[in-house]
């Protein structure tokens, strides 16, 4: 007993030695980031949930502060046009997030059911996530306006194609579609990534049992796969809230305000109407809404992941 | 049955490759349209090949007066290779501390900067522009640089990576009387590599992409951004399609050919590590 405590006090002495310098070397490789993380990241989020319950009116005038409590948030809740901008948001994710979520799976679901040339063929659905949005933008602002060789082709085929960007009704729609097209290749490769993880065994042992192909894809596949879907869910739904670039880019809010999301209005309303305050009060709902759909899917995940 | 499952195997290549050529069709009609005289790329019926190929969108891009578009193409290189450059070490360098060095409060600082993760980037926009005034970086690349350089997804995706690595490499190096730095230099980063090499890509991309940054805190117009840039280009001549076109293609190619050539890192560094979080 006592020739066996001893060496392992004696090596408990030695690791808080070398512990010390770990220490140290630890804190001399993260603290560099630290810095930045703290300026760039840890100081904005604190300023931003401060702002948002004071009067800021121009964003470099900061005499003059006074503490105004809820009052942004009541003007949030009551504003007709800030509410409309919150709806449209949601009206976007509504469009965004399920055919992004079931395209991206149908996409990988084929791909992994054996086609020739695989890899060409993922290529070629993912290019249009590294292309950069303005300059698609033009291209889509040229290819579905007016004098378009599209639309012409249409018209002399008897049908009257609407001019999707234009249109009040189809312009958010569109938007949301054309922000599809450009991200469905990542949750496709994410999709493929997971569908190469389902052990083929278990597909091979349902097939012999007699399950069929529907069978397979619902009883097998999904659940296995259901924490990618988890994940990918998450960050679709926040990518959607996140589409400033976009829809600035595609139609910059309009028609009339057809497309003017809460992304557009907290930008407009910060740096073209200079009420600071209110646009920090509004990205702060925004950001609540993040929280609470992130935690309602942290509870659900309990109850339909299966790992 | 074999001769039906290959036939279905066909059909489902010729279906996913018109997928892929339609979701493909802009970039197609882009580059013909900018070899094309601007009369000619709105003409009906419409050709890939352009009747009358000509340079001409592409001089006119580089030589008007208005708009400044090779200042802008120059910084935007400027600003993608100092993020890439900065982001390759200072990332890794941060990595590095969280994967293979055991330190304590390593896990809990580790969990705040990945909730941080969560935060959406819209509610910094207007506390970031304060945050640039005051460190007098506002209207130049800085406040472009600096901030995406604080990229917690890439630590945690190199953290990942670096952990991966078996210790004992690590362990003879350290026996040897190698500090950590050393041993981050000559073995961890090297061994990385392919890790890194994503980073590089995706930091490249959204870097050369980005338009919200630019948009928001440059002002001065020789100091702009080519995404900026080219939506200006664009709104300006309106009329002129073969111009737009061109514009839109000299800021996609380099992202598109980069793309083409480095697939595997972005795929396959999206697929494999992409999930784990």
């Amino acid at each position: 007993m006592n020739k066996e405590k001893k060496p392992i006090s004696k090596t408990k002495e030695k690791t808080s030695i070398a512990q010390k310098k770990e220490d140290r070397y630890g804190w001399l490789f993260i603290s560099p980031y630290l810095i930045f993380f703290t300026v760039f990241t840890g100081i904005p989020f604190v300023i931003a949930i401060v702002m948002s319950f004071l009067n800021v009116k121009y964003i470099t005038r900061l005499d003059n502060l006074k503490f105004v409590g809820l009052q942004n948030f009541i003007k949030i809740f009551t504003n007709k046009e800030i509410l409309n901008s919150l709806l449209r948001t949601f009206q976007y994710s509504l469009v965004y997030v399920p055919v992004i979520m079931i395209l991206g799976f149908v996409l990988a679901f084929m791909l992994n059911n054996g086609i020739y040339m695989k890899k060409a063929m993922r290529s070629l659905v993912f290019m249009p996530y590294v292309s950069n949005m303005v300059a698609v933008a033009v291209i889509f602002k040229v290819l579905l306006g007016n004098n378009s060789p599209m639309i012409i082709a249409l018209r002399n085929m008897g049908f009257n194609p609407p001019l999707l960007l234009q249109s009040l009704k189809l312009a958010l729609p569109t938007v949301a579609m054309i922000s599809v097209w450009k991200s469905v290749g990542l949750n496709m490769v994410v999709y493929l990534g997971a569908l190469q993880e389902v052990p083929s065994e278990l597909l091979e042992a349902a097939q012999i049992d007699g399950a069929t192909k529907w069978q397979r894809v619902r009883n097998i596949i999904i659940p296995m796969i259901s924490p990618t879907t988890f994940f990918l869910l998450i960050s679709s739904i926040i990518g959607s809230f996140q589409n400033f670039t976009c829809i600035q880019a595609l139609t910059e809010g309009g028609p009339g305000q057809a497309t003017t999301v809460m992304a557009v209005n907290i930008v407009r309303t910060a740096f073209t109407k200079y009420e600071t305050s209110l646009a920090s009060a509004m990205a702060f709902v925004m950001f609540v809404i993040v929280m609470i759909v992130t935690l309602i899917q942290w509870r659900g995940q309990k109850k339909w992941v299966n790992y | 049955m074999k001769s039906k499952k290959k036939s279905i195997k066909i059909a489902l290549t010729v279906f996913i490759l018109l997928i892929g050529l339609a979701s493909n069709f802009p970039f197609l009609f882009m580059i013909s349209s900018s070899f094309k005289v601007s009369g000619e790329v709105m003409k009906f019926p419409w050709h890939l090949i352009p009747d009358n190929p000509t340079m001409m969108n592409f001089k006119a891009l580089f030589t008007n007066g208005i708009y400044n578009f090779q200042k802008w193409y120059f910084n935007t290189v400027v600003m993608t290779a100092l993020t890439i450059a900065i982001k390759i070490f200072f990332v890794s360098f941060t990595a590095y501390g969280f994967a293979r060095i055991k330190f304590r409060g390593k896990d809990a600082i580790f969990l705040v900067l990945l909730s941080a993760m969560m935060i959406p980037g819209d509610i910094m926009i207007i506390p970031r522009y304060m945050i640039f005034k005051n460190l007098h970086i506002l209207d130049s690349m800085w406040a472009l640089i600096l901030p995406s350089c604080v990229d917690v997804y890439f630590v945690f995706l190199l953290r990942q990576s670096f952990i991966s690595i078996p210790d004992s490499i690590s362990e003879a190096a350290k026996i040897d009387g190698c500090s950590h730095l050393k041993i981050y230099w000559k073995i961890i980063f090297p061994l990385a590599k392919p890790a890194i090499a994503t980073m590089a890509l995706f930091s490249f991309t959204w870097s050369w992409n980005d338009y919200m940054g630019p948009y928001l805190y440059i002002s001065t117009m020789d100091k702009q951004m080519l995404s900026v840039g080219v939506k200006l280009f664009s709104s300006g001549l309106i009329q002129d399609y073969g111009a737009q076109m061109a514009a839109a293609t000299v800021v996609l190619l380099p992202i598109l050919v980069a793309f083409l050539f480095c697939q595997k890192f972005f795929i396959e560094g999206v697929a494999s590590s992409g999930v784990k979080g």
